[in-house]
């Protein structure tokens, strides 16, 4: 049974994930978001509170979900509307959760791993089978209950329909069906003896009938299961006067076969039990898969919503506003106090938010001072844009952007040694494997690109490769130093107005301060490396 | 006694792999054939028909189980008979009496059934072939037979009965009791009802293993009771018939196997793409189109290795191939190619080329020198002087000679003269051949031996061709952006 709480309809499994995935976690610093998932921080009555239990499954969760991007608007907004429901009932979405794990780590005590590895003892499996079914048969029902008691206070077409599945896939039929058949091989699973009052015992008993032919060599053949079924009764003593009595009349009897010592027949009517309660069971198969199928994924899922409130606590701990952002045109992007999560996570929440427009833009130049928040801002935008494309809420007060399920970040990664190749050489492959895995909607975040040559060089390499794919429609954010190759691009630009292409500069006040914010701006000439390289080393050294 | 492999009565089949098996990788071949087979029939293969008449008698069978049809009905016949083996099987080995009668009467069903399936489907397809048609003469003959007849409706009627016997069994822990009759299905109802399109069957438990268990004896003790006559009929037919089956018919069950097999085998061969035809055999001329080595085609269905056919002829006046080339160019494969051609067209099979023609030939000699040894020298020559010795007996004429690469370790004048004695008295004994060598000299041996060359392309890689022709000697940054295709022009045609 599919759980359906990420994609309406969607299978899972059949969505891809980012080109590149582990590159885009390191570029953005996304796992100080998987931290804040699993980090179990709940706000009661406007206070943060920490719990120190940590749940690693919510950070896993957050990021299994996050690496692979949404395709249509129409996604991101059944996420974000389960995600509002979840916000404002998040009791019922902890329970849901808890009630999942409780489910997974009986089924998990009762040996779901264990039964692949090891000798196999087909009769203990068997019983654990019908253990596990029975659990996730209450569980079923727990679920049933849980969603029925909220359903008033939900409204999301993720939950609603959740609720109408179980209600005909998990029917009052099926579930009385699937008891009736527990309560019939209780035996099997069951074996204990009880004292029903002092000195009355009471156990578990099977009758079975079984309507079979003759096959070759006169054994049976073409069996069909006539009866199964388990009946309280009064406890024998095997070895008492009773059963031996009861054994003696059995084997008189000239239809009957006694069992009564005959440890050969009794090692036989146990396989033939096993048997018919193995093929009840195996009937089940499909019952128990989906319904395991069922639990896993609802406990994956809900735990996803789960670590995403995680990260609103943490959002709101350190003052950082949130929104859910805006699914807009393709080439839209306009953002109000957008800031970048994961360094404002870092550094308790003092960081400056950028606002603007760029909307009709399809190429982004970003240049100005080193330190001045140039890559900041570049992050904070692919931050916000893999958020917003898993569904979240980003840390925005507004946020709108187009979808990029091709989305690519190629920033140049100093801590690389490359041993074999030179780092432009690496820095090339990338790009050239980019450019391989490019598609329909694609976004290429380029950081400092081609800085491992010299100016000349790099400008040449970048003049070359974003012009073409500008001109393929690819939408290009890119940070450079490459002044040649900004002025070029600046310079055969008409109107910047109009053209599609934004210049953007860190702004600088004239007293030389650097406010953080990016402003649309001229290329600047002047790096502002070379002040720093003065402030820091120069005058240190005087 | 009828058979479908030999024309004349013989008394005895060679069980012993030929020599040239080895040589010409036809022992690869055949054990891939076996290896897709359900029993082990090597030894149908190693058998080579010993006169002319023989050779024709079974292509001409071949051709005919060719047609469309006909391999099925060979192979359900062949597979019941297999069902009947099985129960035979079963039947020896076990010891209760009554599960012996009953194992007898499955077997001898399944006899019946094969015999009388083939006469049916056969019956409808007039056969030319002399064996084909011998084969609906014994089939006619076997089942018209009057005791056949009756102990065909003995067998029908007992395996009949059997098949209609049901029991109730009723299980309560600590006893079973047995009834006749059958029950209501409602459990299995229920189970289809709960769970819809469910596609378990309930299985018995003790048909895993042949024999019977406790419980069954027991409740066929309890059985036999109620059905006396069955079970005591059961035990008259056993001891009555206990041998029932035509020599014949089991012959028959073993050699149509050698046709079936080489079939099954060649059609998956030629949905691979590879060709087969019914050589032409006549006259003095050795020609072929598009002969490959089949050996190496089935090596080529895992490695994925081109194979290059090739054309060859030899005319009545010429005697001997002597091919010579760059090593690694295809000389051996090309030799072997050409005994295999020999071989099969022998056993009156399909041959591995487009078309054939080719002459009777008594026999096959092959001489393969043994792979670089760490022998000496002189070791290695003796040896090869040893194994050509039997070769070259007095008895011989006619036959077909495959020689590969003798005397490698003698110096280069001895070999010659050595090499074109060999070749002489082969010649000299009215035998036709190919032999592969380094030495260019022996191309010039004698007037009727025709020269062959594997052929090389303008850059001296083998093309694996081999062709009338002299033997002669042999002659003998990019910038990094463009490397990741990141110029302005490459990345725009990437988007074309």
């Amino acid at each position: 049974m599919n759980v359906n709480l990420l994609y309406a309809h969607n299978d899972w499994t059949s969505a891809k994930p980012y080109f590149d995935w582990y590159g885009m976690v390191k570029d953005l610093g996304l796992d100080t978001l998987f931290d804040a998932a699993k980090q179990d921080a709940v706000v009661r009555n406007s206070k943060v509170i920490y719990t120190e239990h940590e749940d690693p499954f919510l950070a896993q969760a957050m990021k299994k979900v996050m690496c692979v991007p949404l395709n249509k608007k129409e996604e991101v907004l059944y996420r974000q509307e389960i995600l509002k429901d979840c916000i404002r009932h998040e009791d019922f979405a902890g329970k849901l959760y808890v009630l999942a794990s409780k489910v997974l780590a009986d089924w998990e005590k009762l040996g779901r791993k264990k039964s692949h590895t090891g000798v196999r003892d087909t009769k203990a499996e068997l019983i654990t089978d019908i253990q596990v079914l029975r659990l996730l048969v209450s569980g079923m029902s727990e679920v049933k209950t849980l969603l029925l008691e909220n359903l008033d206070g939900l409204s999301s077409r993720g939950f609603l329909t959740l609720y109408a599945r179980i209600n005909q896939e998990f029917s009052q039929d099926v579930q009385e069906n699937l008891e009736k058949i527990l309560n019939d091989l209780s035996f099997y699973a069951d074996t204990s003896v009880r004292e029903v009052k002092r000195n009355v015992f009471i156990s578990n008993r099977p009758r079975l009938q079984i309507d079979c032919g003759l096959a070759d060599g006169l054994k049976f053949g073409d069996m069909k299961l006539e009866s199964i079924e388990t009946s309280v009764k009064a406890y024998t003593n095997p070895y008492g006067i009773r059963a031996k009595l009861q054994g003696r009349i059995n084997g008189m009897l000239p239809n009957y076969i006694s069992l009564y010592k005959n440890t050969s027949l009794q090692e036989d009517a146990a396989n033939l039990e096993y048997q018919a309660v193995s093929y009840v069971m195996s009937c089940c198969s499909g019952v128990l898969s989906s319904f395991g199928y069922f639990f896993d994924q609802l406990h994956f899922q809900i735990g996803f919503y789960l670590g995403a409130i995680n990260i609103k606590h943490l959002m709101k701990r350190y003052l950082l506003d949130y929104c859910f952002p805006e699914v807009g045109e393709r080439d839209s992007l306009h953002y109000e106090e957008l800031k970048e999560v994961v360094m404002s996570m870092a550094q308790g929440g003092k960081t400056v938010g950028n606002t603007g427009n760029l909307d009709g833009k399809m190429l982004a130049i970003i240049t100005g001072a080193n330190q001045g928040g140039k890559s900041t801002f570049l992050r904070s935008v692919g931050i916000a844009q893999v958020m917003m494309q898993c569904g979240l809420m980003v840390a925005a007060k507004r946020f709108c952007s187009g979808l990029y399920p091709n989305f690519f970040t190629h920033f140049t990664r100093r801590e690389d040694s490359a041993m074999n190749s030179g780092r432009l050489d690496e820095e090339l492959r990338r790009m050239d494997q980019i450019i391989s895995n490019l598609g329909k909607d694609s976004l290429i975040v380029l950081n400092e690109s081609f800085a491992t040559t010299t100016e000349k060089e790099g400008s040449a390499i970048a003049y070359d490769v974003i012009k073409a794919l500008k001109e393929e429609n690819i939408k290009i954010l890119t940070v450079t130093h490459l002044l040649s190759f900004a002025q070029k691009m600046y310079d055969e630009t008409d109107d910047v107005e109009k053209s599609d292409i934004a210049f953007l500069s860190a702004e600088h006040l004239e007293d030389g301060t650097r406010t953080f914010k990016m402003i649309p701006h001229e290329p600047e000439l002047t790096s502002f490396g070379l002040e720093l390289f003065e402030k820091i080393i120069e005058n240190h050294e005087r | 006694m009828f058979s479908l492999l030999n024309k004349h009565d013989i008394n005895e089949m060679q069980a012993e792999k030929p020599a040239f098996f080895l040589d010409l990788n036809i022992d690869q071949i055949i054990d891939k054939i076996s290896e897709d087979w359900v029993e082990d029939i090597r030894e149908l293969y190693y058998a080579l028909p010993t006169d002319q008449e023989t050779e024709d008698y079974r292509r001409a069978i071949f051709a005919e189980v060719k047609k469309e049809g006909i391999l099925p009905v060979l192979m359900e016949f062949l597979e019941l008979m297999r069902q009947r083996t099985a129960c035979m099987e079963r039947k020896e080995k076990v010891e209760d009496a009554a599960q012996k009668h009953v194992w007898h009467i499955r077997e001898a069903a399944y006899y019946v059934e094969a015999l009388e399936m083939l006469k049916d489907k056969l019956g409808e397809i007039s056969f030319q072939s002399e064996g084909m048609m011998g084969l609906m003469e014994f089939l006619a003959q076997c089942v018209s037979d009057a005791e056949y007849c009756a102990f065909k409706e003995e067998v029908f009627k007992l395996r009949d009965e059997l098949a209609g016997f049901r029991m109730l069994l009723t299980y309560e822990k600590d006893r079973f009791t047995v009834s006749e009759g059958t029950g209501k299905g409602t459990y299995e109802d229920f189970l289809s009802e709960c769970f819809p399109g469910r596609n378990k069957m309930f299985k018995s438990p003790f048909l895993s293993t042949p024999d019977i268990s406790d419980l069954e004896r027991e409740a066929i003790r309890v059985f036999k009771k109620g059905h006396k006559d069955f079970f005591n009929g059961a035990e008259r037919f056993y001891k009555k018939h206990k041998k029932y089956a035509k020599e014949e018919v089991l012959l028959l069950q073993k050699e149509m196997a050698y046709y079936a097999a080489y079939l099954k085998f060649m059609l998956k061969m030629q949905e691979n793409g590879f060709e087969f035809c019914t050589p032409a055999v006549s006259g003095d001329r050795l020609s072929a189109t598009g002969l490959y080595d089949l050996a190496l085609a089935l090596a080529s269905l895992e490695s994925g290795r081109k194979v290059v056919p090739n054309d060859v002829d030899l005319w009545p006046e010429e005697s001997f191939f002597v091919v010579t080339g760059p090593n690694q160019g295809g000389k051996t494969t090309f030799a072997r190619s050409l005994g295999q051609l020999v071989y099969f067209t022998k056993m009156g099979l399909d041959i591995p080329a487009r078309a054939a023609l080719v002459p009777y030939y008594k026999k096959i000699l092959t001489h393969f020198s043994v792979e670089e040894s760490v022998e000496t020298g002189r070791g290695k020559l003796m040896d090869e002087l040893m194994r050509l010795r039997p070769m070259m007996g007095d008895e011989q004429a006619g036959e077909f000679v495959v020689i590969n690469e003798l005397f490698t370790t003698a110096a280069n004048y001895d070999a010659c003269i050595m090499g074109k004695k060999v070749l002489e008295y082969f010649i000299d004994k009215n035998c036709k051949g190919i032999y592969v060598t380094h030495l260019n000299e022996l191309s010039k041996a004698c007037p009727s031996v025709v020269s062959l060359r594997a052929a090389v392309d303008e850059n001296l890689v083998p093309t694996y061709i081999i062709q009338r022709s002299e033997a002669g000697e042999l002659a003998g940054a990019n910038r990094q952006v463009e490397k990741y295709g990141l110029t302005y022009r490459q990345i725009k045609e990437r988007f074309l």
